[in-house]
């Protein structure tokens, strides 16, 4: 009887802390939300409605009419699914070397690799734009995509050298017992079980490109090659702010990285354990 | 075994590919799928015309395709010269244009703020328009102003803001306030009486986020401005004066009485539209091309527009605190003289009458009349200030213009929020800015 | 070629790779890594190189010519004061992000894990807790401010429970400011810790919690001796990782206070913005870029320390 009363007592608790937690995360988002639905003067309205009289799509269809707010969304998947391609390609690669051979340079190549995450990407901004028009790649789709897989391949590295690290070695090397090369051990035999912890890097990366903003911003200089963070911060002109489009934009901008976590969770929560407790 | 090295010898071969694969992905350049295109490498088209591009941040603030059209313009005038605008947003478009001086590449003609001018010159990242205007047989008598640094003219403002006081109708007379404050005394006590009626009002509103520190010259210098002081001596800084003293002296009173709103420190000027447009706030200093924002976003809102009060017992010619939208052109452009054509269409008699009226600007060509003086009552009151004084803004081509506001900022914040004395705060600001000119 | 050979063959086969390895073969590593290599030297370590030049010199970028000055700039920068206040407050805005993150990640995924409730109920709320972490930094940003806006919904909440009498200026309050952004980074980046910690919670195996529930260890025993061990690799990882990220915190710093009021929210990454894109003391700027780069350099060490000591 006691055990019930306290089984009880810890399953509302539980319930209590998740509807707590659940305000403190959600409460934001459902007033971004609610701000989508109103007219720009209603914004600040006092006191504060969460549904207005006001209400209407009037934002999502002014976003959803403009070609050019279209082209970020466009823009922005493009971008971010070439950087999630070329990065997992990339990584997976560089975690079959660091997972799987000794090598001189190991320590000094990883290290360089997990420092780079420190480097604090302002202070690289006026170098780095030179470098990029040095390189042709101002405003364009390339220089982007390269600049973001500098951000997301040394996680997506650290976080696939742990996946590997997990599968026994005795996996690939029989494979190449049977004559197969070490490429396709890597790509038949490796690749395939690692399914879970690749999907999670992707989304990880995916996520990274979806929602940068200090480089898309000056990196670009024209409208077609702009992506949504830069399109949302647009409409905070010089002199007003379009509240109620900024929010509109902020939704939908935030609905992809949603639903591929969503769908992904399971795989997305499985492969940051590899990353994060075997790298 | 055999196997094995044929597998190390694919692999370095594939890596090594992927390498170049990469490599040659960046040498593919700026020919993106839809982007630029081939009319940006070398500023020719591919029918041979010159491509000029104009970087500013005008378009997202006035009204949709009115630049554009503008454009097109001055593209059936010259044919053979086409137009590319380059958008972004004010602060972007002040980061960009840094970033682009910096690697020269600078759009051929940029648009420009006064307080941007003397770096850029300095730099030689925008060129000479003296030269350029005698090259063009140019007669410069019909432009209002232009911005020289070490007597050569680098900017031409093209249309201008003038700053004037905004007053909330209904929430002054709610206050007991009959009619707009023309000296500083009546004006803290209108705000003092706003500041009462509760519910949030707030008598003033003033906008010193550090990050766009534009608020010192909009709406604390305004002050010593339109008294007609001034915060330069011969060109050389002299903020310790008594002109100055007494308006930071001033706004230091208002805060203390609580009759500015609050958030002051970290507001930004879009802000101090959103709540006035709101009808929360009594009294405010700003543009007048907000005019038409503040009606759009709320028809209901009764306001007027007048003068910035001045020091008790001043008569002399009120300074009028204005902001321009500039231009110039760029050093590194392959094409100035096509570049100072438009310049030259964008200062022509009627496109700046065109562009300041949809901008609801003042022209920066003496002869253009915008459509909205004759149509619009409060322009016409606004028209009427502006003529009456004279346009005043000190900070326009002072060396390291945003940084000089922007330590004058941190020095009044250090004043209202912790009680430093004025004297101690203007002369920190004297010495910082004496070390910049 | 011949039969003699075919014998001895077989037998250096096997040895061959571990004696006298092929040069070929000991660059296979180098080819799975060329191309993570040639795109960081090209565009991570010409850069830094770049930063680093140009913090010797004097007047780059905004001179034509510019001359090496030593270690002046570095002189000039880590005597001011207000580098120091950066520091102090990038300090403060770190550790506590950091800490906190980490409560919350493991109180939430703890919350999360329970065999309490129903696995729909907790997919729910698992989406609703990791929301934060998808927005980008922008919109977080703009969001806040319109939230902690002096006529914003929370100022009207705090009133309406009589925690406050007049709305609060949260961002600009000179003791509120720093609260407030460290308060919004927290929101903002709870999720990370969360999700690692869960993945890692659903990794402990059942029999370590059923072998302390048979020795009648308490909740909080079991939390104690079987969760936070099992926990400590990604505990650790996860915090060294949050601690440079969150250092260099600058979108959300620049777009909610912009470093004030005064100099109440400034940061080391703010204060190196400012000094390049507002004083154009670009050289300045790359002197305190390159301070920033060693200390995060310091920490990115243990990291991979920690790592390698683990495998």
């Amino acid at each position: 009887m006691t055990s019930r009363s306290q089984s009880v007592a810890l399953k509302s608790g539980a319930i209590f802390g998740l509807l707590l937690g659940g305000c403190f995360a959600g409460l934001p988002i459902l007033w971004m939300l609610s701000s989508s639905f109103k007219d720009n003067s209603e914004i600040f309205a006092w006191p504060p409605r969460l549904v207005t009289s006001t209400f209407s799509f009037a934002a999502y269809t002014s976003v959803f009419t403009d070609p050019v707010k279209v082209r970020f969304f466009l823009n922005s998947y493009f971008v971010a699914v070439s950087v999630t391609v070329l990065t997992l390609i990339t990584a997976i690669l560089a975690a079959y070397a660091f997972s799987r051979y000794e090598f001189r340079l190991k320590g000094a190549i990883n290290v360089v690799i997990v420092g780079i995450q420190a480097v604090p990407p302002i202070t690289l901004l006026i170098p780095y734009f030179g470098l990029i028009v040095a390189l042709r790649l101002y405003n364009s789709y390339q220089g982007l995509i390269l600049t973001y897989m500098v951000f997301t391949l040394p996680y997506a590295i650290v976080m696939m050298t742990g996946y590997f690290n997990t599968l026994p070695r005795e996996l690939d090397e029989a494979a190449r017992v049977d004559g197969t090369t070490s490429f396709g051990a890597l790509w038949r035999i490796l690749v395939p079980i690692s399914l879970p912890g690749i999907v999670s890097v992707a989304v990880y990366t995916f996520m990274i490109a979806w929602n940068e903003y200090l480089f898309a911003l000056t990196l670009t200089r024209t409208d077609n090659m702009r992506t949504v963070p830069i399109g949302i911060q647009l409409l905070m002109g010089q002199h007003s702010y379009k509240w109620s489009e900024m929010m509109a934009m902020s939704v939908l901008g935030s609905i992809p990285v949603l639903i591929l976590f969503v769908f992904f969770q399971k795989f997305f929560i499985g492969g940051m354990t590899a990353g994060a407790v075997k790298s | 075994m055999r196997a094995q090295s044929r597998a190390s010898r694919v692999m370095v071969v594939v890596g090594a590919a992927s390498a170049l694969s990469l490599l040659a992905a960046c040498a593919g350049g700026e020919g993106s799928p839809v982007g630029a295109g081939a009319a940006d490498k070398k500023g020719t088209a591919a029918d041979g015309s010159v491509v000029l591009e104009l970087s500013q941040w005008w378009e997202p603030e006035l009204p949709k395709g009115a630049l554009r059209g503008i454009m097109d313009g001055f593209e059936q005038q010259n044919p053979g010269i086409k137009v590319k605008l380059i958008s972004a947003p004010y602060a972007s478009t002040q980061q960009q244009t840094v970033a682009g001086a910096a690697s020269k590449t600078l759009a051929d003609v940029v648009g420009l703020d006064g307080a941007w001018v003397n770096d850029l010159a300095k730099q030689k990242a925008v060129t000479d328009l003296t030269t350029l205007m005698k090259d063009a047989g140019y007669d410069d008598s019909q432009l209002a102003s232009q911005i020289k640094v070490d007597g050569q003219t680098y900017m031409i403002p093209v249309v201008n803001f003038v700053y004037p006081m905004f007053t909330n109708d209904d929430l002054l007379a709610k206050a007991g306030v009959a009619k707009p404050p023309t000296t500083r005394s009546e004006f803290l006590a209108a705000a003092k009486a706003v500041s009462k009626t509760g519910n949030g009002n707030a008598g003033w509103i003033l906008p010193l986020a550090q990050d766009a520190p534009n608020g010192i010259q909009n709406d604390v210098m305004s002050w010593v401005w339109a008294s007609g002081g001034s915060m330069l001596k011969d060109g050389q800084p002299d903020v310790t004066n008594d002109s100055v003293k007494s308006a930071v002296s001033f706004v230091k009173d208002l805060y203390d009485a609580k009759a500015i709103a609050p958030g002051t420190l970290t507001m930004h000027e879009q802000d101090k539209v959103e709540q006035f447009t709101n009808g929360r706030v009594g009294m405010m200093i700003d543009s007048l091309a907000h005019i038409t924002l503040i009606r759009e976003n709320n028809p209901k809102l009764k306001f007027s527009i007048s003068a910035i009060p001045a020091q008790d017992g001043y008569t002399g010619k009120r300074g009028m605190p204005y902001a321009s939208w500039g231009i110039g052109v760029a050093e590194n452009s392959k094409h100035k003289k096509e570049a100072w054509k438009l310049v030259q269409y964008l200062m022509s008699t009627d496109v700046n009458s065109k562009l300041s009226s949809v901008a609801n600007a003042f022209p920066g060509n003496t002869k253009s009349v915008p459509d909205f003086v004759k149509s619009d009552a409060k322009f016409k009151t606004a028209f009427d200030i502006w003529n009456k004084g004279v346009p005043a803004n000190e900070f326009t081509g002072l060396p390291t213009a945003e940084d000089l506001m922007r330590s004058f900022d941190e020095q009044l914040q250090q004043t209202l929020a912790n009680n430093q004395p004025v004297d101690k705060s203007l002369a920190d600001v004297q010495a910082a800015w004496a070390k910049k000119f | 070629m011949t039969a003699t050979q075919i014998p001895t063959r077989a037998a250096p086969t096997q040895e061959a790779p571990r004696r006298r390895p092929l040069p070929l073969r000991r660059l296979v590593p180098y080819g799975y890594l060329s191309p993570v290599i040639v795109l960081m030297i090209v565009l991570m370590i010409v850069p830094v190189v770049v930063v680093i030049r140009y913090s010797f010199l004097d007047n780059v970028i905004m001179t034509p010519t510019s001359s090496l000055v030593g270690w002046h700039n570095y002189v000039t920068v880590l005597g001011d004061p207000l580098f120091r206040t950066a520091a102090r407050n990038t300090a403060v805005f770190t550790s506590v992000s950091v800490a906190v993150h980490l409560l919350l990640g493991l109180a939430f995924a703890m919350l999360l894990n329970t065999t309490l409730l129903g696995q729909r109920t907790k997919t729910v709320f698992r989406t609703i807790f990791v929301m934060p972490w998808l927005l980008t930094v922008a919109i977080i940003a703009i969001l806040w401010r319109l939230l902690l806006d002096p006529n914003g919904v929370v100022n009207y909440g705090l009133q309406g429970v009589g925690l406050i009498d007049t709305p609060v200026a949260w961002f600009s309050d000179l003791n509120l400011a720093l609260p407030a952004v460290t308060f919004v980074n927290i929101w903002a980046g709870y999720p990370f810790f969360m999700v690692s910690l869960l993945a890692g919670l659903q990794g402990i195996s059942a029999d370590l919690y059923e072998a302390a529930a048979v020795d009648g260890a308490s909740w909080l025993q079991r939390f104690v001796h079987v969760t936070l061990p099992s926990l400590r690799p990604i505990i650790v990882s996860m915090a060294l990782l949050d601690l440079i990220w969150t250092s260099q915190q600058f979108p959300l710093i620049w777009m909610t206070t912009g470093g004030g009021p005064l100099d109440r929210t400034e940061m080391l990454s703010t204060y190196t913005y400012k000094l390049a894109f507002s004083k154009y003391e670009f050289a300045w700027a790359s002197a305190s870029a390159v301070v920033l780069l060693v200390l995060a350099m310091v920490l990115a060490v243990f990291y991979v320390r920690y790592q390698r000591a683990r495998d």
